[in-house]
């Protein structure tokens, strides 16, 4: 065996100044090596395109009992289909895409089209507006809510909750400690929430009917709604945010959308290769591992880093431009193998929706300063004004 | 494999039902070699790809649930 010497980098990937622009830390450590020990973080990160989806597709060695980066939430987790291995995994998580596979998602795809026309006809005749709020929160906000029934406070709770999911599985650091409390808020609803709290005929409410006919344990009920908001807000808020703040920083590529909506698939996966909303998951190392010439041993943490993988030039030619008609299908901002996203197909929905209107709609559109949403786990904006609109 | 299918010549798509969630993505980046049917399922059209390797590699790698493979 070549081991050799283990690379190794000094930073710490959950720090303000990584987080407001990872990509150039991203892009050392990749050069650095296809594994780098992060003695700050005390993980491993995998930083290649290769050797992240043959982690990934190694799920036997590389598990995912610790898919966060902090004991409590790994526990919290326990017994989620995210967290849990083969082969318990397999029924978890057929459950949880029972109502999420394409075909079951086709009696809401119009629906959901039809909402995007709508907000997007209601804030071009605006003309100005802010992208994140107004739009990238509005949306998913809606036919998420609406798809799981949630009526009332909850209702309002969701964005809250939906975001302090997310950072609380990064390390131990202010931002976990402060959005504990948030995420927990979160838990105790979906613990709580009975049938008749949901409307009829929601998902949400389906999912105590499947329970009340022996299908699924009466108590999963609330870690499926759970994973539902948990998984699947903040996520497509920011891939939706990232979308629209792309099409303003390269507005020839938009032009070239404008002119043919039918790019729009491609416009969107592009958009997650290019700035995936989650930067990355955790892995609990099972047994030593040798790759790419760096032994990992047993018991320690990878880091995924999903993002570093989908700009490595060793896959992707000019990894830092973005193209719209790039077609990235193969990203890894869904993951990859067992655990690649339940909700990949609802995300699509809703995203191609919304920007399938504005591409239909709008020409073109100027907008101000973004702020950056500082999250431990995800990279989005919190907000984007747009100044001026001209429609079609 | 069955030993049939390796000993004959060309290149075939296999799909892995166990493993197929029909996340439909092989479909859209090869449509002229597979489709979803209506209950989701996929369906091989092209048996032999061995003349279309470049759409039939790229079904199989934006394939997220690893359920496709050329033989
Ligand atoms: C653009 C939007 C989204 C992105 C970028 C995204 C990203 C991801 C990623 C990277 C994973 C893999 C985690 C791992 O390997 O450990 C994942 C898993 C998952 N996602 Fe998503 N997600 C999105 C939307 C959604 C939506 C809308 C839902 C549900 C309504 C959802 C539900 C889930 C669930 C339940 C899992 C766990 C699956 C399993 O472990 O078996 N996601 N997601
Ligand atoms: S992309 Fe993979 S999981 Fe999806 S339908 Fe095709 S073979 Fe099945």
């Amino acid at each position: 065996m070549t081991t050799t010497e283990i690379a190794t980098s000094s930073i710490d990937i959950f720090s303000d100044e990584v987080l407001q622009d990872p990509y150039p830390h991203y892009a050392a450590l990749r050069e650095e090596g296809a594994v780098v020990y992060l003695p700050r973080n005390d993980l491993w990160a995998l930083t290649r395109y290769r050797t992240i989806r043959d982690a990934l597709e190694n799920s036997s060695v590389f598990s995912s009992q610790r898919v966060a980066f902090n004991d409590d939430m790994n526990r919290a987790l326990a017994g989620t289909s995210l967290a849990t291995d083969a082969p318990d995994h397999r029924q978890l998580r057929k459950t949880l895409l029972a109502p999420l596979t394409p075909r079951a998602l086709k009696s809401i795809e119009d629906d959901i089209g039809s909402k995007a026309d709508r907000l997007v006809d209601d804030l071009v005749a605006r003309g100005s507006f802010d992208a994140i709020g107004d739009l990238a929160r509005a949306f998913p906000l809606q036919v998420v809510s609406d798809m799981i029934g949630v009526q009332g406070v909850a209702r309002e709770n969701i964005l809250r909750w939906g975001e302090a999911a997310f950072n609380v599985l990064g390390p131990m650091n202010q931002r976990s400690v402060e959005n504990f409390p948030v995420a927990g808020e979160l838990f105790q609803w979906c613990k709580t929430v009975r049938q008749e709290d949901l409307v009829e005929g929601s998902l949400g409410h389906g999912i105590f009917e499947s329970a009340k006919r022996g299908e699924i344990a009466p108590e999963s009920c609330g870690a499926i709604i759970h994973q539902y908001v948990a998984a699947g807000m903040d996520t497509t808020i920011t891939s939706i945010g990232n979308a629209i703040a792309h099409f303003a920083a390269f507005p020839d590529q938009y032009a070239r959308l404008a002119a043919d909506p039918s790019l729009v698939r491609s416009a969107f996966n592009e958009t997650l290769r290019y700035e995936p909303p989650v930067n990355l998951f955790g892995r609990h190392v099972k047994s030593d591992i040798e790759v790419e010439g760096t032994l990992i041993p047993a018991g320690a943490q990878a880091a995924v880093l999903f993002a570093a993988g989908n700009r490595d030039p060793r896959h992707y030619d000019d990894p830092d431009t973005y193209r719209i008609d790039r077609d990235p299908a193969d990203h890894l901002a869904f993951g990859y193998g067992i655990h690649t996203c339940a909700g990949q197909g609802l995300a699509r929905i809703e995203a191609l929706a919304i920007l399938s209107a504005c591409a239909r709609r709008v020409r073109s559109f100027r907008v101000g300063e973004g702020q950056r949403q500082i999250n431990n786990m995800t990279r989005g904006l919190s907000s984007l004004p747009v100044l001026e609109i001209r429609a079609k | 494999m069955s030993g049939v299918a390796a000993m004959t010549k060309g290149a075939f798509l296999r799909i892995d039902r166990d493993r197929c969630e029909g996340h439909g993505q092989c479909a859209i980046m090869a449509p002229d070699l597979l489709h979803l049917d209506d209950a989701g399922e996929v369906v091989i059209d092209v048996a032999d790809v061995s003349d279309r390797m470049e759409a039939a590699r790229k079904a199989v790698q934006a394939c997220p649930a690893i359920a496709l493979s050329i033989e």
